[in-house]
């Protein structure tokens, strides 16, 4: 059975484009599974359209769920990018 | 930087105003590692598609990686297929993407910017077809 891991971050800002390309580049590098889940919208954050279609705001619980070999890494690094990237000002 | 291993993206548009617009929105969301080059309006500056700027901007995109080419409507597509069909000195691999043009030119440049090769940039730009933004 494949490792699964999971994380929430709050956002302390919105999720933009630019922060949404960022994500899905680096999801990509990954060969884990890995959805985002907000506001009970889901996304798969390797395509930037669908992270930028659950439309996650500043406040907004995101969860980061990765499924496969390198599930924890995947999962500690969108998270990072998450609480990077949508820093106020940014 | 520009990634020298990264496929190249030819954005083909009436308006070369429209072609470098979503050049500038596509590079800047996937981090400015891709190269994008605009072909759009007429030679002299008009409305319309013309066939020397879309070879120029072909040879421009290339790096070694392919390219992928996103027409907008009509005649960028009648245009398009005539460079194709006369087939000399294009970059190889070369393909096509079936798309929405702004959706597809920002699934394809993060897909290029991944790292992806020029089918997959090509099967994330076709996705846009797929994705709600409400």
């Amino acid at each position: 059975m494949p490792a699964s891991s999971e994380a929430s971050i709050t956002l302390a800002g919105d999720l933009h484009a630019r922060p949404a390309g960022s994500l899905a580049i680096a999801a990509a590098k990954f060969e884990s599974s890995i959805e985002l889940t907000a506001a009970g919208h889901s996304a798969d954050a390797k395509s930037v359209l669908s992270v930028m279609g659950i439309g996650a705001t500043s406040g907004q619980v995101v969860t980061v769920r990765a499924t496969g070999p390198d599930a924890a890494e995947a999962v500690a690094a969108i998270t990072g990018i998450l609480a990077d990237a949508t820093k106020v000002g940014s | 930087m520009i990634d020298a291993g990264r496929v190249g993206i030819v954005l083909v548009s009436h308006s070369a105003a429209l072609a470098a617009g979503t050049a500038e929105l596509a590079g800047q969301v996937g981090g400015g590692e891709v190269v994008i080059v605009p072909a759009g309006g007429t030679d002299d500056g008009r409305l319309g598609t013309s066939i020397d700027k879309i070879r120029y901007a072909l040879a421009a995109a290339d790096n070694g990686a392919g390219v992928v080419v996103l027409p907008d409507l009509g005649s960028s597509v009648l245009t398009l297929r005539a460079l194709l069909a006369d087939g000399t000195d294009l970059p190889e691999p070369l393909a096509v993407a079936d798309a929405p043009f702004l959706e597809g030119a920002v699934a394809a440049t993060v897909a290029a910017a991944a790292g992806g090769d020029v089918k997959a940039v090509v099967s994330a730009a076709e996705e846009a077809w797929h994705a709600r933004k409400l």
